[in-house]
């Protein structure tokens, strides 16, 4: 028998290689992947979304959990496809032109994946005409822009004035982060929203799909 | 008059220079770089508190040795004291003397890191950059230690990978160097890196006026008694902002 509440531990501790493994067990035993993500896998994302609020738990551990999470979820992505489950939506991300600091992109990416997003990277340093062309191209319903400096925050801007140009802008919600941006740049630049850190970017994401756009500050 | 500055001890010996000439007195604190790796929040309140330690019985007014840094600076309060601070985002345009400068730089030579004699010298066990609340640069043995050996090499892959994206490392000579010392060990560091290494002269303007009083509107902010810092998202860089009522610092 699978050892499912294993699971949650592996995905709260971040050990990868046991979460696949129960994964791996309880899909060989007939366990429904849905009931999996949902009694288990995202319950535990949300008890690490928790400690790290309270500082309990810091960016490695986001990362590590995050990874674990992923190493869950790949076994049960063909079930998913064959199941016709769709993502929770699909998203755009990369860190602005200009900017190479990718990490809190990377692990903002990770989370997404681990919350049931498609998520699209683009890596780091993408000009405005890199996101219009990938909007155009997946259809994405969200452009997540990442920057660590404030010189590079301005290409955020250029970015949702170029996806305005392009005639794309009503299409995608666009969110920003980066240690530097603020819910204030957010409404000064016309975003759709802002997170402070990359586990509330997830529930952003998500309250955007529903069509409820964030209360602005 | 008589000033206080509150400088970063990466531009200690840009500053030691530029206070030897001031005609003004001034009395200087260097705190440490790692304040720049707290992220803005933990660095604006320990900045905060050292500009409230400012009396104007003693002082005319607190001058920042900073710039936005990550807006580390924003939402600063001036209490009894105006504080005078230079528009730039970093430590990168004070070395180089203008943030135009910088911003021609930094968009003619993309992936390039920066290195001064405080780069250097000041602060070598921390990370330039942040990573949370990890302790900065936390080497791969430190990860392996704490996290496993599995899981220790991947967040030391995690948190190195944007050096993948760096080719060059300039040098932003000051002209006050002893000898060649920080050149070569800056030219050690990009060749051990794989980087290119090349060089490019700094320039004192923006500290000498800063500790000289001269002021103009174009590169330096002076915020009045009961304003505060905040980032402008412009070309400003940084502007006055009042107060918020029941907002702390």
């Amino acid at each position: 028998m699978a050892d499912l509440a294993q699971l949650r531990e592996a995905i709260i501790n971040g050990n990868a290689k046991a979460a696949a493994a129960v994964v791996n067990t309880a899909i060989a035993e007939g366990t429904q992947p849905m009931a999996l993500i949902h009694d288990y896998m995202i319950p535990a994302m949300d008890e690490v979304g928790r400690r790290f609020e309270c500082e309990e738990y810091f960016v490695p551990e986001l990362l590590l959990s995050a990874r674990a999470m992923k190493a869950a979820l790949e076994p049960l992505r063909p079930l998913l496809a064959s199941s016709g489950i769709q993502p929770a939506g699909k998203v755009l991300i990369g860190t602005v032109k200009g900017d190479l600091h990718d990490i809190g992109k990377n692990l903002v990416s990770s989370l997404l994946e681990g919350g049931g997003f498609e998520v699209i990277d683009l890596g780091s340093d993408v000009s405005p005409g890199k996101f219009i062309e990938a909007a155009q191209s997946t259809g994405a319903d969200i452009i997540a822009l990442s920057a660590l400096l404030t010189v590079t925050m301005p290409s955020m801007k250029y970015t949702i004035e170029a996806l305005k140009e392009a005639g794309l802008r009503e299409r995608v919600k666009v969110i920003i982060g980066g240690a530097p941006v603020t819910q204030q740049y957010a409404d000064q630049i016309g975003a759709d929203g802002y997170s402070e850190n990359a586990t509330l970017a997830v529930a952003l994401a998500r309250r955007l799909m529903s069509g409820t756009r964030q209360a602005t500050a | 008059m008589r000033f206080k500055l509150i400088s970063c001890e990466v531009l200690y010996r840009e500053m030691c220079e530029s206070i030897a000439r001031s005609p003004h007195q001034v009395d200087v604190e260097f705190l440490s770089k790692g304040l720049h790796d707290l992220g803005g929040k933990a660095m604006g309140k320990a900045l905060q508190e050292k500009v409230d330690a400012v009396s104007p019985d003693t002082h005319d007014a607190v001058l920042m040795g900073y710039a936005l840094c990550g807006n580390g600076l924003h939402g600063i309060e001036a209490r009894a004291l105006p504080i005078v601070i230079p528009r730039a985002h970093d430590c990168i345009a004070l070395l180089m003397g203008s943030r135009e400068r910088y911003a021609e730089f930094f968009e003619a030579n993309p992936g390039t890191y920066f290195r001064s004699t405080g780069w250097l010298e000041r602060g070598k066990s921390l990370h330039q950059l942040p990573v949370g609340g990890t302790a900065g640069g936390a080497s791969l043995d430190d990860l392996i230690e704490r996290y496993g050996e599995e899981n220790g090499r991947y967040l030391f892959e995690e948190f190195t990978r944007y050096q993948q994206h760096y080719r060059h490392l300039t040098y932003i000579e000051s002209g006050l160097e002893p000898d060649g010392r920080f050149e070569e060990e800056a030219r050690r560091e990009a060749s051990k890196r794989g980087w290119e290494y090349g060089k490019i002269p700094g320039n004192s303007r923006l500290f000498h006026q800063l500790v000289n009083g001269d002021w103009p509107e174009k590169d330096f902010l002076v915020v009045p008694p009961g304003a505060r810092i905040a980032a402008s998202y412009d070309d400003n860089i940084i502007r006055v902002e009042p107060p918020v009522e029941g907002r702390g610092a």
